[in-house]
């Protein structure tokens, strides 16, 4: 595989604050410590620069190199040739990655899918008709032989929230993008957030980032695609609560975010493969329409019937417990996955512009679902379901 | 409200330990000082229930929902907000009497509950610093979201269909096999081989049944508990015996099964005896039963022009009528004659005020089914209304020798074209489905080379004949040359003549048979179909239908509703 890298910031050389602490070298940032202890052959160096600091907070950057040109020659024109069908779906029994595995199958691919050796294995992606691949990220030894007789790679795999995102996120899928340089991987279509460059504070985005920058360095043909929110997130969230009768907690932050369908991802994002106008460019789906959370409460209330039982904890509260948290090494997890708030604190809309997007694939913008209707649909399915069940149950205290 | 927020920072940053699992080795010792801050939970909210009015709730809640909790984790323990907190210590003065249980004031029992209200609580804080959480109430949101009405590919009907595919290693089978898994059908697939290849190639819960087309004996189990039936097999190779095997023999086979398996025919008529038989000029005609209890019905015309006929009223058990039905089926044997079948309308009361209309069948050497729709009778006087199946009256079959077309059958025979026999065996009426029973993918023979297409098309054109004869609800479909290519990007042309040239992807002609199940519009019709196929200028020969692939991608049904039906 790569013989030689390191890694090249992207330029012009910014140095970026990785980690805020109030002693000195004793707690170097993690990221560090995790790579190095690593098996990963990449030199690295960190350079402190002296840039003037205020006084009081000590800062250290650190300045990685990242070269993603491997040696290894890519003369893959004795091999059988891949059919075009073949797709590797990573993060498959997430959110978005199902509904790309059931659009994929839908439209006559042959889909393989990466997920981790369970005990109890989740059976949905081979009752569709996919294939299923034992592999894990954060082992990189077993990411080649999923490769094999593979044309698209599909990444939607995160780390979940209980585990470190540095292990998958930035590891795993430097691993698999030079696994898949290697191995001569015709497209590697792979998600990250939208506005990733502009917050480096939240430590998933500025990985998303990194990702994105070695990506586009490695010479992959590649299609990045930049999402902002899910409604299916929603559901959980908020809708459910409401429903059951529980409290429903919610940011006062101004912060707007674009909520989109992930079936509509999954389908734009299968037309964007198959156009080679997209190749090697960076996209940005964003829904129709920004919502901010309390709107998102109002709206399911509307539609439930029934008001909510809303807490609203303060953004500030948030950012406190995100201070907080980082003062032990053992909450540092908790404290980036709390990092989302500080985007929650400035006050911006968390959406794009999606008319260029739209024309560039060839799609009418009135075939993405608003969430008025999605939320819609899914109440009117839920409460017709509910009253079916109080139907059969013959109980007569169930509450609407 | 803020004040609670502060709190909750507070206990969340120094209990933070506890919901760490790498540190469980803390928690056991550290239960005291998070039962003192569960006191202090409770000191500052208002004491309302209990474990047990927890409990309660998830009986008030009630059904699956309930059910759907308790089977979970404590992590969805419901804890309706921080300030109904579990009281887990008397000394609180409650507004409600409860008793105390030995479990309420065990130092673990407290401590786990605490443990999962904070839990509870934590994920929901933490919730909120995310861009978007992953949920984990899995089985409510996947019942409505991923398998249910919210789903784009569940199809209401799906759940009480069940499909049989034949040819299910083929390139459109497999695709068609993983769409129906998708759609929430039940699929059997039909296969010569069980190895681990076709196991594999197939998802897990389709129903593999051995057998072969060739092989009436084995289509039996294969058929039984399907309501519809896909044809996507074809000969693998083009020798003859292959191709009249699987695309002739095959069909026949497979529609004779499902026939004898299930196709209800609801109230057909038979002929008791004959009331009636009209003679016309010298000939010599009779109707009589032979043993089997088959009618026959034969003679010899001696004068030409003359014909002979032979009717009767129909009887039809109370309360049905012929407009529910779609045509009339007759098993006959004849001996390669043509007849015409003369149906004779109107109001019962007045006879001569009836209508005659007639269709035409031909009828081969041997025994064979005729199937005449409704829609193929013609007034006998041209002005007259098109029949109406409610008010017909009486049934009648007239033979003209005047009218014969060569007979059809082995050559060397020469038979007197005035003497005619038919037995009837059975005559039956269609019953009108709305939607296909079967559909046929067989091809337009565009990609075949040309030694060999005549024969393959003449196979195709025989399993195509013998399903419409068949009286079953048929589809046939018709695709260009086949193509490895992912569906659902290029426009489709459904056309009827012939005339087609492009491909067309595999997978596009599995969304085809999929829309085509539950379409009215695609009962019994064959088409052609192919991508679109950019003219140049000038050189635009044929209007044909096309339909560029959109979101709800429901294109199949106004493409079809122009095309003619029994074809």
């Amino acid at each position: 595989m790569a013989s030689s890298l390191s890694y090249l910031p992207p330029q012009p050389t910014v140095t970026r604050p990785l980690h805020r602490c109030y002693s000195q070298f004793s707690t170097l940032p993690s990221w560090r410590m995790l790579i190095s202890a690593q098996d990963l052959t990449f030199p690295y160096q960190t350079l402190i620069s002296s840039s003037p600091l205020p006084p009081g907070r000590f800062r250290l950057p650190l300045q990685v190199k990242c070269n993603a040109q491997t040696l290894v020659s890519s003369d893959i024109s004795q091999g059988t040739p891949v059919r075009p069908t073949n797709v590797l779906v990573v993060g498959a029994t997430g959110t978005l990655g199902r509904q790309i595995v059931r659009k994929a199958l839908d439209e006559g691919y042959d889909v393989r899918c990466l997920v981790r050796p369970r005990p109890a294995p989740a059976d949905f992606l081979r009752d569709w008709g996919a294939i299923v691949v034992n592999g894990d990220l954060s082992k990189p030894e077993t990411i080649p032989a999923t490769l094999v007789g593979v044309h698209t790679i599909i990444d939607c795999a995160t780390g979940r929230p209980e585990e470190p995102i540095r292990k998958v996120d930035w590891e795993g899928k430097v691993a698999l993008i030079q696994c898949a340089k290697a191995m001569g991987i015709q497209k590697y279509v792979f998600y990250s957030i939208h506005n990733c460059d502009k917050h480096p504070e939240v430590p998933l985005m500025e990985i998303k980032y990194f990702t994105e920058k070695f990506l586009q360095d490695s010479g992959l043909n590649h299609i990045i695609i930049r999402l902002c929110g899910f409604m299916q997130g929603l559901i959980g969230q908020y809708a459910v609560p409401i429903l059951e009768e529980k409290s429903v907690w919610g940011t006062d932050a101004p912060t707007r975010i674009a909520y989109m369908d992930t079936q509509d991802i999954a389908r734009l994002t299968l037309i964007a493969m198959r156009n080679e106008k997209v190749d090697q460019k960076l996209l940005t789906f964003a829904g129709p329409r920004a919502w901010t959370t309390q709107e998102v409460i109002t709206l399911c209330e509307r539609l439930a019937g029934q008001d909510a039982n809303v807490t609203t904890v303060p953004v500030s509260v948030l950012k406190l417990t995100r201070q907080l948290t980082r003062l032990f090494q053992w909450t540092n997890d908790v404290a980036d996955r709390l990092a989302f708030s500080e985007v929650l604190s400035s006050d911006i809309v968390f959406s794009a512009p999606m008319n260029d997007t739209y024309s560039l694939i060839g799609v009418d913008s009135k075939d993405i679902i608003t969430l008025e209707k999605y939320l819609q649909d899914y109440f009117t399915n839920i409460l017709k379901k509910l009253k079916d069940l109080k139907a059969q149950s013959k109980q007569t205290d169930i509450y609407f | 409200m803020v004040l609670h927020g502060g709190r909750i920072a507070a206990a969340a940053s120094s209990n933070v330990l506890f919901t760490r699992t790498r540190f469980l080795g803390l928690s056991p010792a550290n239960t005291n000082n998070f039962t003192s801050t569960s006191r202090c939970f409770s000191l500052s909210v208002p004491i309302s229930k209990l474990s047990d009015g927890d409990g309660g709730e998830k009986g008030k809640r009630g059904g699956k929902i309930g059910a759907k909790k308790q089977n979970k984790e404590a992590k969805k323990e419901d804890v309706p907000s921080p300030k109904e907190a579990v009281d887990l210590v008397a000394e609180g003065s409650g507004s409600k009497q409860v008793s105390l249980s030995l479990d309420d004031v065990n130092p673990v029992g407290l401590g786990r509950r605490s443990r999962q209200i904070f839990d509870q609580v934590w994920k929901k804080f933490s919730g909120l610093g995310q861009l978007s959480t992953t949920s984990t109430d899995e089985d409510l949101l996947d019942s409505v979201l991923i398998r249910g009405p919210m789903c784009e590919f569940t199809i209401p009907e799906a759940q009480d269909t069940t499909v049989l595919v034949v040819g299910a290693t083929s390139r459109i089978g497999r695709i068609l096999v993983r769409k129906l898994m998708l759609r929430g059908y039940k699929v059997k697939a039909l296969v010569r081989k069980a190895d681990s290849e076709v196991i594999d190639m197939l998802p897990r819960s389709v129903n593999i049944v051995l057998g072969d087309v060739g092989e009436p004996s084995t289509l039996k189990t294969a058929i039984e508990g399907c309501n519809k039936i896909i044809y996507c097999a074809t000969a693998r190779s083009l020798i003859t015996a292959d191709l009249y095997r699987v695309d002739y023999r095959g069909v026949y086979n497979v529609t004779k099964a499902f026939q004898a398996y299930g196709w209800e025919v609801r109230q057909g008529t038979y002929f008791q005896d004959v009331l009636a038989a009209k003679y016309d000029g010298g000939m010599d005609a009779k109707l009589e039963f032979i043993e089997t209890g088959e009618a026959v019905f034969s003679g010899y015309v001696f004068t030409r022009g003359g014909y002979v006929e032979l009717s009767k009223r129909l009887s039809l058990p109370l309360g049905s009528t012929l407009d529910r039905y779609d045509g009339l089926l007759l098993s006959i044997g004849g001996n390669g004659r043509s007849f015409i079948v003369i149906l004779e309308s109107g109001p019962l009361a007045d006879t001569s005020q009836s209508k005659l209309y007639f269709a035409r069948m031909s009828t081969k050497v041997g025994f064979c089914r005729v199937r005449i729709p409704f829609s193929s009778f013609r007034p006998v006087k041209p002005d007259d209304p098109p029949l109406d199946p409610f008010l017909v009256h009486t049934f009648t079959i007239r033979f003209e020798p005047r009218r014969q077309r060569p007979p059809e059958g082995p050559t060397g025979m020469t038979q007197d074209p005035r003497s005619f026999k038919l037995i009837l065996e059975y005559i039956k009426a269609l019953p009108t489905g709305r939607e296909t029973d079967f559909i046929l993918v067989s091809c337009t023979g565009s990609g075949i080379e040309s030694s060999r297409k005549d024969q393959v098309l003449k196979a195709k054109k025989a399993g195509e004949d013998s399903l419409r004869r068949s009286g079953l609800g048929y589809t046939i479909i018709r695709p260009g040359p086949l193509q490895e290519e992912p569906g659902g990007q290029r426009a489709l042309i459904f056309d009827q003549g012939n005339r087609i040239s492009q491909g067309i992807s595999c997978a596009d002609v599995a969304d085809i048979c999929v829309k085509a199940l539950h379409d009215s519009t695609a009962r019994n019709k064959s088409f052609d179909v192919c991508y679109e196929y950019v003219a140049e200028e000038g050189n635009e020969l044929y209007e044909l239908v096309a339909h560029l692939p959109d979101k709800a991608n429901n294109y199949l049904t106004p493409a079809l509703a122009v095309l003619e039906k029994n074809t």
